[in-house]
C-alpha cells in the first residue's frame, strides 16, 4: 500500500469533468484506490464518490493505492493532478 | 393526420425567434420537463426481483441514450462538449449509485424510483454543502442522471409518447433533449424561452432540426395533438392553421427542401457575382463548438466572435485573462488560416450587465465600449487574452458601441500600454493586429470619413443602427412595424460608410441580421459592402443570391431602394427580382427576425 498527499490545483475544483478523469485513470489499474479528505474517505473509482468530496482549489487530498500496480497507478494519478486536469489553474 | 377535434380550435400564431431554419408540419407534442417527485410505494417481497429488473432495464435504456448523445455531441460539437455526458454514463453503474439503489429496494422493500431519488438526493446534499458555488451547481449533474433514470422507469407514459412525426413544444429544452428527439425523428421544436445563441439552438442548427425559441408561452396555446406549422425561417409557430395556410406552407416546405439540396452543392463554390466580384462570407459565432458548422457551410473566417457568451456561460462577472486566453487561442487556431474577429465585450443594452446595474434606458446608456473604457479591470484582461491568441493566427479586434473618435483614441492608448506590458513579459502577439469599429451608432456613419482614417476596418451592425436611426425599439410590439432595416435612411448610412471606407482603402463588412435577409443581399453589395457575416447556416442561401447577380445590378437595386418611399412595394419588387434571378428563393427571404 502506498499513500501520497496532493493538492487540487485547477480553479474550478473537482467537479464533474475532473472527477470522471480521476475515475477513468484509476480504472485502468488493478490496484484499489481511496481518497481521504478531512477524515472522510471515498472509493476513488466511484465518480459520485469523488464528486461528493466537493474538493475545491487548494484542497489537500490523501491518495491511497493498494495492489500490484500501485506505483504505476500513483504516477498516473499524480500526473493528472499536476496538470490540473487540463483546466485553468 | 389532422385530428378533427383539433382543427375546430382557433387559429393562432405564436411569434418567436427562428434559430434553425426549416419548415415542419405535424401534430404538436407538449413536452413537460419536470423534476420528477417520486412517491414511496411498498413492494411485496415476491415482486422485489421484478422491481430490481425494472431498475436494471431503466439503467440500460439510460445508457443507450447516453451513448447516442455522446456520439452525436462528439461529432457535432467536439470532444470537450461530450465529456459531461461521459461522466453521466459512469454514474449509472457507479458503486455509490447502482448497488446502493438495489440494496435499498431489497432491504426496505420499496419502489425503484423512490430508491433512486433517495440515494441521489443524499449525494446531492453533500455537494450542496460545499463552500464553492461552482461545485454546488455541479450537483445538477447528479439531478440530471436521477431524472434520466426515473424518466425511463416511467417510460411508458413519458418519453415514448414523443411521436416520431411530431413537433415538440416545451418551456425549455437542453442540448441533450434535442439530440434524443432528433434521433426519434421529430420534425421540429419550439420553446417558450431561449435565445439564438444558447447551446440548444446551436445543437438544433447542427442537427438540422427546425427550431423556434422565445415564443413567450407557446406551451400555453398548444395541446398535444394540435396540428401546428413550425416556421424556423420566420420564427413562427402556427397553431391549428386553416386549409389555405396549410397548403401554402406545404408548397414552401417542398421548395425549401429542394433549395437545401442545391445549397449543399454550393459550399465549395466561390462567393462571387456573375461579373466576377468576390464577396467575403464569414460566420458570426458565439461558441467554439460552432466552428464545425462554419466549415460545413463554407464560411471564410469569423466576421464576428461575440465574447459575451463566455461570461454568461461561466455565470461569473469576471472571467480571468487565463481562461479567456485558452478559449480565444483555441478559436484562432481552429479558424486559421482564416481570420477571427473578436468583438470586445458588448455588455449593456439587452445584454446582462455585471454587478446588478439597472438603467431606465439601457440602449442609450452604459454599454459596450463605454463600460470597457471605464473599467480597465474588464478591458485589460480581455485585451491581453486576445493579443496572446493573436500569436497563433490571423486575429482582428472589433470595438462595440463606438460614438466618437475620442473613444477610439483612448482605446488605442490602452492597447499600446497593454502591448508594452506584454513585450516586457516576453509574451508573443501580433503587433499589427487590425482594429475596427462597429458602425451601429449613426454618428459613426455620419463621420465615417474621419473614422476611416484611424481604424483598419468597419463592421456594420444593422440591428442597433436601425433602431438608433429610426428611434424604434424592435422588441416593442406597438412600434415593431416601424422597424425596417431596409429604410432608405439606414441604407444611406450604409452607403456613406462604404464610400468612406473605400476612399481610405479599408474593408467594410456587415454582421447584422440584415445580411441573412435575401432581399437585402443584392442591395448591400450594390451599396459597396465587401463582406457579409452571419450565423453559418444562412451562408449557403446568401451565396446562392450572390452567384446569381451582377454587381452592377446590385448598384441599380441599391439606387432603387434608396429612392423607395413604400417599403411594401420594394419588398414585392425584390421578391420578383429574386424569383427571376436566383432560382426561386423568394420565400426563403426572412432572416431570423425579419
Amino acid at each position: 500500500m502506498i499513500e501520497k498527499e496532493v493538492t487540487v490545483t485547477n480553479r474550478a475544483g473537482l467537479h464533474t469533468r475532473p472527477a470522471s478523469m480521476i475515475v477513468r485513470t484509476a480504472s485502468q489499474f488493478q490496484a484499489e484506490f481511496f481518497i481521504q479528505k478531512d477524515g472522510y474517505e471515498i472509493n476513488g473509482k466511484s465518480i459520485i464518490g469523488v464528486m461528493t468530496l466537493a474538493a475545491e482549489q487548494g484542497a489537500t487530498l490523501n491518495l491511497i493505492f493498494d495492489g500490484s500496480d500501485e506505483q504505476e497507478a500513483l504516477k498516473a494519478m499524480e500526473a493528472i493532478f499536476e496538470d490540473g486536469f487540463g483546466e485553468v489553474k | 393526420m389532422t385530428d378533427p377535434a383539433a382543427t375546430s380550435e382557433a387559429f393562432k400564431v405564436c411569434k418567436g425567434i427562428g434559430v434553425s431554419p426549416g419548415i415542419a408540419i405535424g401534430p404538436a407534442y407538449l413536452y413537460a420537463r419536470v423534476s420528477f417527485e417520486v412517491e414511496e410505494r411498498s413492494i411485496d417481497p415476491e415482486q422485489i426481483e421484478g422491481e430490481k429488473e425494472r431498475f436494471e432495464h431503466a439503467v440500460k435504456r439510460a445508457e443507450r441514450d447516453l451513448h447516442k448523445i455522446i456520439a452525436i455531441t462528439r461529432e457535432k460539437l467536439g470532444e470537450d462538449s461530450a465529456t459531461i455526458f461521459e461522466a453521466q454514463l459512469l454514474m449509472l453503474r457507479d458503486e455509490a449509485m447502482y448497488p446502493e439503489v438495489v440494496s435499498f429496494i431489497e432491504k426496505k422493500g420499496i419502489n425503484a424510483g423512490y430508491a433512486v431519488q433517495t440515494v441521489m438526493s443524499k449525494h446531492r446534499q453533500v455537494m450542496e454543502a460545499s463552500d464553492s458555488e461552482y461545485l454546488r451547481e455541479r450537483s445538477n449533474d447528479l439531478l440530471d442522471i436521477q431524472d434520466r433514470i426515473i424518466r425511463h422507469l416511467r417510460r411508458g407514459r413519458i418519453l415514448s409518447a414523443v411521436d416520431e412525426e411530431s413537433i415538440v413544444i416545451a418551456e425549455n429544452l437542453t442540448a441533450a433533449d434535442i439530440i434524443l428527439f432528433s434521433r426519434r425523428g421529430i420534425l421540429g421544436c419550439a420553446m417558450d424561452f431561449g435565445g439564438p445563441t444558447s447551446h440548444v439552438s446551436i445543437m438544433a442548427r447542427a442537427l438540422g432540426v427546425p427550431a423556434v425559441v422565445s415564443t413567450h408561452g407557446a406551451t400555453k396555446e398548444v395541446s398535444t395533438g394540435d396540428l401546428v406549422i413550425l416556421d424556423g425561417i420566420r420564427g413562427e409557430l402556427i397553431v391549428n392553421p386553416d386549409e389555405a395556410t396549410l397548403e401554402s406552407y406545404r408548397v414552401k416546405q417542398k421548395r425549401y427542401e429542394r433549395l437545401l439540396q442545391e445549397d449543399k452543392q454550393l459550399v465549395n463554390q466561390p462567393a462571387e457575382t456573375l461579373d466576377g466580384h468576390p464577396v467575403l462570407l464569414q460566420a458570426n459565432l458565439e461558441l467554439r463548438e460552432e466552428i464545425p458548422l462554419m466549415e460545413e457551410n463554407g464560411a471564410k473566417g469569423v466576421g464576428l466572435f461575440r465574447t459575451e457568451m463566455l461570461l454568461l456561460m461561466e455565470g461569473r462577472a469576471i472571467v480571468t485573462e487565463e481562461e479567456q486566453a485558452i478559449e480565444y487561442t483555441k478559436v484562432v487556431e481552429a479558424v486559421a488560416p482564416h481570420t477571427t474577429t473578436f468583438r470586445i465585450l458588448d455588455l449593456g443594452g439587452d445584454k446582462l450587465l455585471p454587478m446588478g446595474h439597472r438603467e431606465h434606458n439601457p440602449f442609450l446608456g452604459w454599454r459596450g465600449i463605454r463600460i470597457m473604457l471605464d473599467k480597465p479591470e474588464l478591458m485589460t484582461p480581455q485585451l491581453r487574452a486576445i493579443l496572446r491568441a493573436s500569436a497563433k493566427g490571423p486575429t482582428r479586434l472589433l470595438l462595440p458601441m463606438i460614438t466618437s473618435i475620442g473613444e477610439v483614441r483612448r482605446f488605442k492608448e490602452m492597447l499600446a500600454e497593454t502591448m508594452d506590458a506584454l513585450d516586457k513579459e516576453g509574451v508573443a502577439f501580433d503587433r499589427d493586429i487590425p482594429v475596427g469599429v462597429m458602425v451601429e451608432v449613426p454618428s459613426v456613419a455620419l463621420q465615417a470619413e474621419l473614422f476611416a482614417k484611424e481604424v483598419d476596418f468597419f463592421s456594420i451592425g444593422t440591428n442597433d443602427l436601425t433602431q438608433y436611426v429610426l428611434a424604434v425599439d424592435r422588441g416593442n410590439d406597438l412600434v415593431a412595424e416601424i422597424y425596417n432595416e431596409l429604410h432608405p435612411a439606414v441604407l444611406e448610412l450604409i452607403r456613406m460608410t462604404s464610400e468612406a471606407a473605400h476612399k481610405e482603402g479599408i474593408p467594410v463588412s456587415l454582421c447584422g441580421e440584415l445580411a441573412t435577409n435575401l432581399r437585402a443581399v443584392p442591395v448591400l453589395l450594390g451599396l459597396g459592402v465587401d463582406s457579409l457575416s452571419a450565423s453559418p447556416v444562412y451562408l449557403p442561401a446568401m451565396k446562392r443570391v450572390i452567384r446569381a447577380m451582377k454587381r452592377s445590378e446590385g448598384e441599380a437595386l441599391a439606387a432603387r431602394a434608396l429612392a423607395s418611399s413604400d417599403p411594401e412595394e420594394f419588398r414585392r419588387f425584390m421578391d420578383r427580382w429574386l424569383e427571376e434571378h436566383a432560382c426561386g428563393v423568394s420565400f426563403f427571404l426572412e432572416g431570423p427576425e425579419a
